[in-house]
Formats: structure tokens, sequence, C-alpha cells
């Protein structure tokens, strides 16, 4: 009988899956993910590859806003340099770099730059925190994306009109099916996941944590702030901008109006429904965010005949279904769904004697 | 038991008709599915409500006339949000689970460019949409969508070209930040210096909410004698007149084709004052109330007035909602083509049948037969409003661009 998560060895203790529900949930979701892979539809896939593209911005959201306790609405914006820049990189390598390597380097690029952009961004966080930097990180959208629709970058980045993508192509294989481009989004994610988790596990991320907590106890301890929080952003920026490679090379064409301020909102709204600070708390934010308003879709659809004069009621109902939802998650489970998950998977593991 | 030549004949026959029957029943679907994405919600939904209903009425219209070679159509729409990705994910939807699935109307030009590269093999399906953006209109690039009407740029070559025929010399052009705002501005500025037009002032204002007074103060400054206004629906473009007006500016205001919904101006004009006199644009169809309208327009009325009772669609129809069922109207006559001919309702047969819609009489929509050039019809005529009659009434013939 279990009574608790006994370790008996300092490997068991650091592990990251550490009791047998916790892998077996892993197992079961890597499973989930070669099934869509083989058996979905074309739609599934779609909805799919959203989720995995947003799941690595949320993730950078989570680096800064839920381990570091630095709110940022200008994520979008991190988002957007990486699809750009992978664009860019595309048309200037071109003539100089085979096909076959062009979407390996353009990723690092693209990531690089988010990046660097991220830690321009969070300069205010030096001087500033809370709403204010909320404020100060704003401008970060409309910045980039007034760049971006600039007449005179308008030959790169397609200016207001957006500009067509290229398709990836891993070292002659090239993935030009939605299905294709799903196995390296789910991959990445997963990656992406497992670095996020690993990083709080190293001093770096530990640092964080302690800046959140309390940032001027973090400095007496021996923290620099300024370093910190700067590589917090450069690291979130770093999860956007792959992000944002993904969704333009997912995407045959890129807009700019793609990557306003709802998309921001949208990234701290699902880490917040999520669990901020939490490693699943992007995965179960993206799920409600993403996946839940196609689901109220197709539920309603199931209901009705599909037909104009019924979507012209069941739309606004289908938001308000949506915004309905996000209120009660918040009401009575605010620390996110991670926390329903981790109740259900303790009492699990602990039953009879834990009971959520 | 032996068979003779006739028994066996007749027996093969027999079996051949019984085995064979069912798979001709297959053959033919019980119906086709025209799909759409509509801004039921968000920025434009006061657009995409005032639509919705109006798809049924094309479904129910379309199957008296018997559907597509005898089978009916079916119309299923959903929701955007006025989001191109949502209105992706719904496209996909609809190819995933209609089998059917012959046409899409889409509801933005984000949408249209968005779902433009990918609309090849078995994903490929005809489509029209909101969009009159000049981009669109290219079968080299976009063999599969068109556009029901001229593009936002020959929209602005028409006022344009007005504008020297008045001896006009000074224009402005008030757009929204937006692609829809912005996409003739270009084509607008090298048109205007062809004509010997000076364009004053290019400002750009938000979709929504926009500052008023400062936008008016710089169309003050410019002097400019007439004003061309893109990327509005609802909103901005009455504010934006309004607010020359008060200034007390003499600018003259045009626009295209979404900014000159007689409903939204005559709700402005009872709400805030006859400002809107004398603001004139191009629209591609004939109003709903014109006189000459066709047996396509008496038909709507007679249906709108049994079956919207008690709406704002009983009398009138808006013209966006005559702009989506004109566009799916061409959809529904190519794939109609297709069908004549015994062909598979394939995107491509269909973008054939675009080609051959040449000197088309639409039933009233035009008051000229028209021609699919170029994926596009570039026919209509300029409107002016009057606060008086509260209508918008033509002050041009019908031109073919």
């Amino acid at each position: 009988m279990i009574t608790g998560n006994l370790k008996t060895s300092y490997a068991a203790d650091e592990q990251v899956f550490d009791n047998p529900w916790k892998r077996a949930f892993l197992i079961f979701c890597l499973l989930g993910l070669a099934a869509v892979a083989v058996f979905a539809n074309d739609y599934v896939i779609l909805i799919a590859c959203q989720m995995g593209i947003t799941l690595l911005a949320v993730t950078g959201v989570n680096v800064v806003t839920g381990y570091t306790g630095l709110l940022s609405l200008g994520h979008a914006a991190f988002v957007a340099v990486g699809a750009y820049t992978t664009v860019i990189f595309h048309s200037l390598a071109a003539p100089l770099i085979p096909a076959a390597l062009t979407t390996v380097l353009a990723i690092p690029v693209a990531v690089a730059v988010s990046a660097l952009v991220g830690v321009v961004v969070g300069l205010p966080s030096l001087r500033v925190k809370g709403l204010y930097l909320a404020v100060a990180t704003l401008s970060a959208n409309f910045i980039v994306i007034f760049l971006i629709e600039l007449e005179v970058m308008s030959p790169w980045t397609g200016g207001m009109v957006g500009i067509d993508t290229p398709s990836p192509n891993l070292f002659g294989w090239e993935l030009d099916t939605r299905r294709e481009q799903f196995v390296i989004i789910a991959a990445l994610a997963i990656l992406g996941l497992l670095a996020a988790q690993n990083l709080f596990r190293t001093r770096v991320g530990r640092a964080f944590i302690a800046i959140r907590d309390r940032d001027y106890s973090a400095e007496i301890l021996g923290i620099a702030l300024y370093r910190y929080k700067l590589m917090s952003f450069a690291i979130s920026a770093a999860y956007c901008g792959l992000a944002g490679a993904l969704f333009a090379y997912f995407y045959a064409r890129i807009l700019p109006e793609q990557f306003e301020l709802e998309l921001s909102l949208m990234l701290v709204a699902a880490i917040i429904v999520g669990g901020m600070g939490r490693t699943m708390g992007p995965v179960f934010g993206v799920i409600i965010i993403v996946m839940l308003p196609e689901a109220i879709k197709v539920l309603f659809g199931a209901f009705s005949d599909g037909g104009a004069e019924a979507a012209q009621f069941l739309a606004p109902v289908q938001e308000i279904a949506f915004g309905a939802l996000i209120v009660l998650f918040l009401l009575f489970e605010p620390f996110g769904l991670t926390q329903v998950a981790d109740r259900a998977l303790r009492t699990l593991n602990r039953w009879p004697f834990a009971r959520g | 038991m032996r068979l003779n030549r006739r028994q066996f004949m007749t027996t093969t026959a027999a079996t051949g008709a019984a085995l064979g029957a069912p798979a001709l029943l297959r053959a033919q679907p019980t119906d086709y599915v025209f799909a759409a994405s509509l801004p039921l919600t968000g920025p434009f939904a006061t657009a995409g409500q005032l639509i919705a209903p109006v798809l049924g009425m094309f479904e129910a219209l379309a199957n008296e006339d018997g559907g597509i070679g005898g089978v009916p159509i079916r119309v299923i729409a959903e929701d955007s949000g006025y989001v191109p990705a949502n209105a992706l994910a719904n496209y996909q939807r609809a190819l995933a689970t209609e089998d059917n699935l012959v046409y899409y109307f889409g509801d933005s030009t984000g949408f249209m460019k968005l779902v433009a590269p990918e609309l090849t093999g078995e994903n490929a399906r005809l489509m029209g949409s909101t969009s009159f953006a000049s981009e669109l209109a290219d079968p080299a690039t976009n063999p599969y969508q068109y556009l029901p009407g001229p593009s936002y740029e020959d929209q602005f070559d028409i006022l344009l070209r007005q504008i020297a025929d008045e001896g006009g010399r000074t224009v402005a052009f008030i757009h929204a930040n937006s692609e829809f705002g912005r996409d003739p501005i270009a084509h607008g500025r090298a048109t205007a210096e062809e004509l010997g037009l000076r364009v004053v002032l290019e400002e750009s204002t938000r979709d929504q909410g926009a500052d008023i007074p400062t936008h008016v103060t710089k169309l003050a400054q410019s002097g400019a004698e007439y004003c061309l206004l893109q990327g509005y629906v609802t909103g901005v473009w009455p504010q934006l007149i309004g607010g020359a007006r008060q200034f007390g500016l003499p600018t003259r205001f045009m626009g295209t084709f979404w900014g000159m919904e007689n409903f939204i101006a005559d709700r402005v004009t009872e709400e805030a004052g006859p400002f809107l006199d004398g603001y004139s644009g191009v629209m591609p169809y004939k109003y709903f109330y014109d006189d000459d309208r066709g047996p396509a327009y008496d038909r709507f009325a007679a249906f709108q007035a049994v079956n919207f009772a008690g709406t704002p669609l009983e009398n009138y129809l808006p013209t966006w909602g005559l702009q989506a069922i004109f566009s799916m109207q061409i959809g529904l006559e190519a794939l109609r083509r297709v069908a004549d001919q015994g062909l598979e309702l394939t995107a491509e047969n269909a973008a054939e049948a675009l080609v051959d819609l040449q000197d088309w009489d639409t039933g009233g929509f035009f008051g000229v037969n028209v021609s699919m050039v170029d994926n596009k019809i570039g026919t209509g005529r300029v409107y002016s409003y009057s606060t008086e009659s509260l209508l918008f009434t033509p002050t041009s013939d019908w031109f073919t661009v």
C-alpha cells in the first residue's frame, strides 16, 4: 500500500516523473500524440498543431510571468519576431545555403533574434514591476507590428498585406503536409516542456523563483537581479521565437494582424487558467484556450443542423459559454487546471489515503 | 441447370442491375454542401449577423431551382470572430466533416490570403468571400478564388476618374490601419498622379474608435477638395464626415463598397443629423429598393416578406447580404455548369466554369450583363446619399473597368 512517494536513492529523488502514475500519464500522452499523427483527420491535426505552437509560446510566458513573476503583455511581439525572422532568413539565405539546411539554421536564428529582442524589451523590468512593467512591455506589441507594417520593410515582411512563408525542409525531408509538420511541432513542444521543467531544477531557474517570491530577498542572497531578469526575458522570448518560427512554417502566409495584442492577452490568459509557475500549466492552459472553443463549436454543432440561422444564435452563446467556463475555473480553481490534475494524480497514487 | 443464351443474358443483366444500382445511388450524393465562415461575433458582427439569414434564403431559393443537377444544396455556417486562423479552422473542419463540400464562403481578405496557398489537390474548393481585395483577383495565383465585383483598386480608380471629370485637383485618402484599409492606397496614389490629381493627405486611422478630431484637423490642414475613405464598415467613416461638417469643411467624401450601406447611413442621419448628404461611392449592385430591380430581387423580396417578417430583413436586403448572396450565386452558377457538362464538381472544373461566365444575366443584381474577367466582375456604378430621401441613388451609368 502506497502511503507517499518514498525515495530510497538520490537518483529517485531527482526523477522528473517520480511516481508510476505520472509515468503512466506521460506514456498515455505520448501514445495519444502518436495516435493523432497516424489516425487524426486534417482538422484535428490543424488544431493539434495550433496547440503545439501556442504551447511553446505559453511556456515562454510561463518562464517570465509564472516563474520570475514579471508580468508581460508583449509576448506576441516575440512570436512575430520569430516568424518574420524565419521568413526573412529564408529569403536572404536561399542563394547562399542549400535548401536542406536552411530550416535547421533558420530556427536557431529566429530563436536568437527573439531572445535578443526579449532582452531589449525586458530592460524596463530593471526599474519597474507589476502593472507598470505590463504596460511597458505592452509597447513591444505596437512597436514590432509598426515596424513590420512599415513600407520600407515591406520587401522583407510583406508590410500590411503579409507574406507567403516557405515550407520547412529538414535535411532534404520537405515537410509539406500538416501531418508531417505535426510530428516536428509535437516533438519540439515536448522538448520545450522538458527543458522548462529542468530549467527550474538548475541554479538559474531557482534564481528566477527567488526573484518571483521576493526580489530584494533574492538580491540579498546574492542573486544579480538585473542579470537574471534579463535572462528570464531572453529565455522566455526564445520560446516565443521558436513558436513564431513554427508558426511561419505552419501557415502558408503570415499577416501582421495575427501577432497583435489579442495574441499577447491569449498567452497570458492561457497561463492563468492553466496554472502559473507550473510545468503543466501551459499544457492545460492551451487545452482550455485553443481546444475548448473548438470543442464547444463541435458540441453546439451536434445539436443544430449547422445552418447559418442556427449559427447566428449559437455563435454569441458559444462565446458566453467559453467566457463563463473561464470565470468558473478562476472561481473554483484559482491555481488552474494543473491543481486539478495534481489532485487527481495524488489521489490515484495514495489511494485510499488521499482523496483529493 | 443449363442456361441458354437468352437466360444467361437476362440473368447477367439482372445481376448487374442489382449490384450496380446501389453504386449508382451512392454516386449521387444526397446534397452538396456550401459552407461559410461569418463574423458573427467580433468587430464586424453587425454585418455577419445580417448576412447569416440571407444564406438560409440562398439555400431555399437555390433548391427551389433544383439545386445542382437536381441534387439539393445545404448551406452551413460557423463563426470566425473575424479572425483568419479561426476561419481557416472552420474550413478544415468543413473539409473533414462534409464529404460533399463543393463551395466555401470566406469572411475576410486575411482568411482568403491565409487559405490560398493551401487550396491544392483534394483540399481545394471554389471560394468566394466578402473581400474585394485586389490581390485575390489573380487567376494565376488564386485560381479558385474570385471577387463578386470590382476590386478596391478598381473602385478607387472609378472615384478618382469621377473627381478628375468634375475638375477636382486635390484629394485626401483616409483609410483604416488594416490590410482592408490599405489595399487600394498605393494604386490610388499612382492613378491620381496619372489623372493629374494631387494627393494632399494620406491618413491612417484605427478601424474602430479612431481619434476623429485629430484626423479631421489634418484633413482641414490639407485643404483637400475630395476625401476617399477606405477600410470601414459600420464605424469611423460617419464620425469622420460628421466631424468634418462640424469643423465647417466643404470636402466631398467618397467611399467604397463596405462604406455604402443605406441602413448605416439612415441610422447615422437619424441619430446625428443630415451631414451625410452628398456622400457618394461605388456600388457594384443595385440597391434593394432601386426602381428597376430585376426578377432576382423580386424573388428575394417575396421570400423575405414571408420568412423574415418582423426583422430588419422583412422589407430590405442590405448591400452586405446582396454581396454574400451574389458571391454564392456565382459559385452555384459555375458548379451548375460543371454538373451540366457531366463533370465532377471539383474546384478545378469549377474554376474553368468561372471563366465561362461571360455576358451573364444575373437576374438584376447589375443593370447590365456582366463577365468574369481575371476572376472578378469589374462592373458597378456610383451612388450618392440624400438625407432627404434617405436613399443612395445612382449618379452614374453602369460601367465596367
